[in-house]
């Protein structure tokens, strides 16, 4: 299943994102991130579905809330960043 | 025992707390170390934690919520982030040794006492007015005094320090979960809290509510940007250095989500109304003084008194012996106790809380009177 990464500068900006998610009815899942994506060592990341996306980035916008980057999950389990 | 000392620490809780702390104990492990479900747990725990006070005392982000020791460590924080050497700090004649002694700690400071008369709120806000020069460049101010129950004119005293740019710390030990603290209606740049007293959480729990990042007193791990060497620039983590404590702060998770279940308003209606009571059967005694408001409005639910011809610690530890525990002395308060006139003798301290009852009040009058009798 192809899905997104919304990294977070920290676990707590994490769980903000994920708590303005479900607000809009998107399930996000904080999750460590991987160490291959997150060069100051140590992050947490959102885990979004590839079709909740777009509406994602709209609720974190209106609620102001900037990722530090935002990563598609490749089939060969690398990630390759898409944004911001 | 007829615990009367919740203004030191509520001893009574609701048993979630102690539930939630137990539980944190046997399948939580650290937030921010790890992305397995123990360690998750403990950050949906922290989290939470971290958003029930937001909304309790309108912090417009969780993040700013920062998890303290308790009030004394929140205080040295924003003191310590707010004030350098040679400052010039104003503060009122009721504040803490949690407020005085760090300032002390600091090389040069003036520290200006704004020190009306106990319970007159209004010549308070005028001695704030006359003292707030533009030489102050911060100004901390108790909500309650922890000593007297003396309700400061905090709203006026924050709207003087907005109007003049100046940076207030608010110290609300005795009014967190009793009286409105709101960091946004009052403009402060840090609000300091314990956990263990009117929000029932355990002891070693504290909340610093911020306005600002802050400086920080330790620096450690984070789990965040672990690759550099200098703390993070964002909230919370500049200022949580180390392990959580997931435990305390499961607990006071429960002891917020309390207070915000019974409202702080009622809790103070019902502290404020034993208070009433005991001042009222207290004063009848004779050879007793009290120190008692002359309207409700300016106490909160601690009442302050003497027995003539007694040692206050005397006075304490007999009613210790009749099963009674109050706090007697000078409360680590001496400015509060220069300020009222009562350093000489110290005084003999009764606090409530939600759950005291009208007959424990009844029992520490008889206790009283039976000492009068001796």
């Amino acid at each position: 299943m192809v899905y997104y990464l919304i990294v977070c500068r920290s676990l707590t900006y994490a769980q903000r994102t994920a708590a303005v998610l479900e607000r809009g009815g998107i399930t996000g899942v904080v999750l460590r991130a991987p160490k291959s994506i997150v060069g100051e060592g140590c992050g947490y990341a959102v885990k979004v579905s590839e079709r909740r996306l777009a509406q994602s980035l709209v609720l974190l916008n209106r609620a102001e809330l900037r990722p530090k980057g935002i990563y598609i999950a490749e089939s060969d389990g690398s990630y390759r960043q898409v944004g911001p | 025992m007829i615990y009367l000392d919740s203004a030191a620490t509520t001893l009574q809780k609701p048993p979630a707390v102690a539930r939630a702390a137990a539980n944190a104990m046997s399948r939580m492990a650290s937030p921010g170390r790890g992305g397995y479900p123990a360690a998750m747990a403990a950050a949906d725990t922290i989290f939470a934690c971290r958003e029930t006070a937001a909304r309790l005392f309108h912090v417009p982000e969780p993040d700013q919520v920062v998890l303290t020791m308790n009030a004394t460590h929140g205080l040295n924080l924003a003191i310590k982030t707010l004030i350098a050497p040679g400052n010039t700090v104003l503060i009122s004649g009721y504040e803490h040794n949690a407020v005085t002694r760090p300032l002390t700690a600091i090389p040069n400071v003036t520290v200006k006492v704004a020190d009306a008369p106990l319970f007159q709120p209004e010549a308070m806000a005028e001695r704030f007015r006359a003292l707030l020069t533009p030489e102050v460049s911060c100004v901390i101010c108790t909500h309650v005094s922890n000593v007297f129950g003396y309700v400061l004119p905090v709203e006026a005293i924050a709207a003087l320090c907005r109007e003049r740019g100046i940076p207030l710390i608010l110290d609300a030990s005795q009014s967190a979960g009793t009286l409105p603290v709101s960091l946004e209606e009052l403009g402060a740049a840090f609000i300091a809290m314990p956990g263990h007293k009117g929000l029932y959480g355990p002891q070693g729990t504290g909340l610093l509510l911020c306005a600002q990042p802050g400086r920080p007193l330790m620096e450690g791990g984070t789990g965040s940007l672990s690759m550099l060497q200098e703390m993070p620039d964002f909230l919370p983590d500049r200022l949580e250095a180390g392990t959580h404590n997931v435990p305390g702060a499961a607990g006071l998770l429960e002891g917020l989500r309390f207070v915000a279940r019974k409202g702080p308003a009622h809790i103070l209606t019902h502290e404020r109304r034993l208070a009433a009571q005991c001042v009222h059967a207290l004063t009848r005694l004779e050879g007793v003084t009290v120190y008692a408001a002359p309207r409700l409005a300016h106490q909160a639910g601690v009442v302050s008194f003497r027995v003539e011809g007694m040692d206050c610690e005397e006075v304490g530890a007999r009613l210790a012996k009749q099963g009674i525990a109050v706090r007697s002395g000078l409360h680590c308060a001496p400015l509060a106790h220069r300020t009222a006139g009562t350093l000489e003798t110290g005084t003999v301290r009764a606090s409530f809380s939600a759950f005291n009852t009208p007959g424990e009040v009844s029992a520490l009058v008889r206790a009283v009177s039976r000492l009068r009798a001796r």
